[in-house]
């Protein structure tokens, strides 16, 4: 899922005829609070809907509504959609447009001609990158209290967890077909972390590793977390996940997981580490047959 | 003057399916979990669901079978096409039937046909194969020459409807699934697919395996084939049915695999002799055995993430085809 957000923000750049990463960042405090807000990147879409106003938003892109339907369905409701191009910049006029990584000059001189600011967000693999995320999108759109609340959320929910360990140390893996696994620099290896289990597939140093079936035979985790195929996309790894022999192994051992939540750092990530708890917490125990 | 001696008919295609067993044995103890090559063996004959016998019944095994059945018929269609195109590039991809297969089994893909109906992405990969041959055969029916330039016309039309699902994928995700799809691979896969594509496989190489003789009656010209009693259209259809139901239902479960049918029959070449119907045999094998040695190759090479199948034969068809190339030229007139 981290690599799809990747590629959804480097889709999105490419569109827009981007270039150097650095170039176009700019750092905005306003001084008023920005109306016109445009934002063409999925993880900002996802927070900016729970910061401000639909009036406010100008457009998010059209990678959003999967994940919005996923975490609080109707909230993107009416809220116009772009592709990140740069005549959608142009025809929109934002006063503040919020890019991924890899925004460019293009993005800055054509922010610039209409007035806008341009921050850029970065990749959260970790709860500290969530909370300076919020924090970050929070300031740019003028709503620290509001993203304040939604660190404190975090903080909350991760405290409850920390100070009730889980009824036993569950080795898990986030597992839908064996090409694309996320290791330990992933913000779903925090996530299984904050639950109170072990990633199986969190090797030193690979934020993405490749954990084919025979590995999975090997390491015997005690519970397989898939993306779950709720937005109705049908997906070639959910395909590949279907492996005869995880089916016959794991079928009763799956837990599904909000893609979006361990997508992209939101609050709603470290409620997928309180829910992720309860699932193992309420798996039956295991009875190792190896 | 004295002939140079051909060696026995069996002694090639002996000696390749040799090569193929021993390959396939060596891809039952290779994988990226290491067990014991005694546990293996064990493993095979054991009823009881061991790390071994898992790894083993269910995830090599079939891989390896997967591997000979996909590779054994993109070797069989190569030396078919080449016989009966008489060039010695021709290869599945030159009629568009491999992008056709891919084209059929992305729209499976793209709508998740197949998981409403396992069939779905088989049947439409077959579709779409037989469709570009169909093409193909349609523009490149009265000779040879037609038949190659309508195949890579087709093939570009093919890729070009390739190059529209990503372009219109749903999501830069959906669009990185559908070109890793593309690069090939054997990972993964079980006996569910081979249960899929090994029907159409077998009656696809069923229908090749008897061209032997209008392919090599084809060697002497078209003019003299049809005065040997080869019905010309007929053979082109029944070659393009036959490729179509090979590769097609091949490309369904592996995706696009390159070279194969290109290598296979010009590395048997030179042991049987430039009969057509003696390559016909020795490279299905040669196929084989070069598909399971790519597959052997993205187990042992060690990267961190899977080194695609499709990819890794690409790689090493290149170097073959600039041989190729200095090849003909010093044996040019």
């Amino acid at each position: 899922m981290r690599f799809a957000l990747r590629l959804s923000a480097i889709g999105l750049a490419c569109t827009a005829l981007l270039g150097s990463p650095r170039a176009g960042a700019a750092s905005s405090t306003p001084a008023a609070k920005p109306q016109h807000i445009m934002s063409i990147n999925m993880c900002a879409d996802l927070l900016l809907l729970q910061l401000v106003p639909k009036s406010r938003i100008a457009s998010v892109s059209y990678l959003a509504h999967d994940g919005a339907a996923e975490l609080f369905p109707g909230a993107d409701t009416g809220v116009p959609i772009n592709r990140g191009t740069a005549e959608d910049v142009l025809k929109e006029k934002p006063d503040l447009i919020l890019a991924g990584q890899a925004s460019t000059p293009i993005t800055t001189a054509l922010a610039k001609r209409v007035g806008a600011q341009v921050v850029q967000v970065q990749e959260s693999n970790n709860f500290r990158d969530i909370r300076d995320f919020i924090k970050q999108i929070g300031e740019a759109v003028g709503e620290q209290a509001r993203a304040a609340v939604l660190v404190r959320h975090i903080d909350m929910t991760l405290g409850e967890l920390a100070a009730n360990p889980p009824r036993r140390l569950s080795r898990v893996v986030a597992w839908t077909g064996g090409s694309s696994v996320p290791g330990r620099e992933s913000l779903t290896n925090a996530i299984i972390e904050a639950a109170g289990a072990v990633n199986i597939a969190a090797l030193p140093g690979r934020r993405y590793t490749t954990f084919g079936v025979e590995d999975l035979l090997q390491a015997d985790p005690d519970a397989l977390l898939f993306e779950g195929v709720s937005s109705g996309t049908p997906s070639l790894r959910s395909d590949e996940g279907q492996h005869r022999l995880v089916r016959k192994i794991y079928g009763a051992r799956r837990i599904s997981y909000n893609q979006a939540a361990y997508g992209c750092g939101l609050p709603q990530s470290a409620d997928a580490a309180r829910d992720l708890r309860r699932a193992l917490d309420a798996l039956p125990e295991r009875r190792r047959k190896r | 003057m004295k002939c140079p001696s051909r060696p026995p008919s069996y002694l090639v295609p002996g000696l390749s399916l040799i090569v193929l067993l021993a390959l396939a044995a060596a891809s039952l103890f290779v994988g990226r979990v290491y067990v014991s090559p005694v546990d293996l063996i064990a493993g095979l004959a054991s009823s009881h669901s061991t790390l071994a016998a898992l790894v083993v019944t269910e995830l090599r095994l079939p891989r390896a079978v997967l591997a000979i059945l996909v590779g054994a018929s993109l070797g069989l269609s190569g030396a078919v096409l080449q016989g009966l195109l008489r060039n010695p590039l021709a290869e599945p991809g030159l009629l568009g039937v491999s992008n056709g297969a891919a084209v059929g089994a992305v729209i499976s893909i793209y709508f998740g046909l197949a998981h409403a109906f396992p069939l779905a992405t088989p049947l439409l990969a077959l579709a779409g194969s037989m469709i570009a041959g169909a093409l193909t055969f349609a523009f490149g029916r009265t000779s040879t020459l037609s038949l190659i330039l309508a195949g890579a016309a087709v093939s570009s039309l093919m890729a070009s409807f390739l190059a529209m699902a990503l372009n219109f994928a749903p999501s830069p995700y959906a669009a990185y699934e559908m070109s890793t799809w593309m690069l090939g691979s054997l990972s993964e896969r079980s006996w569910d697919h081979i249960m899929l594509a090994a029907p159409f496989i077998a009656i696809g190489m069923l229908i090749l395996a008897m061209m032997g003789q209008a392919i090599d009656a084809l060697a002497l010209g078209e003019t003299q084939a049809l005065s040997l009693g080869i019905h010309l259209n007929r053979t082109r259809i029944l070659v393009l049915l036959g490729v179509g139901l090979a590769v097609g239902a091949a490309t369904s479960v592996t995706g696009s695999i390159g070279f194969i049918g290109l290598v296979a029959p010009h590395l048997v070449r030179p042991f049987v002799g430039h009969q057509p119907s003696r390559t016909l045999l020795p490279s299905t094998f040669l196929g084989a055995a070069v598909l399971l040695l790519a597959d052997l190759g993205t187990r042992v090479i060690p990267t961190n993430t899977e080194l695609k199948l499709g990819m890794l034969t690409s790689l090493l068809g290149a170097p073959f085809f600039f041989w190729l190339i200095v090849r003909m030229q010093k044996t040019a007139p």
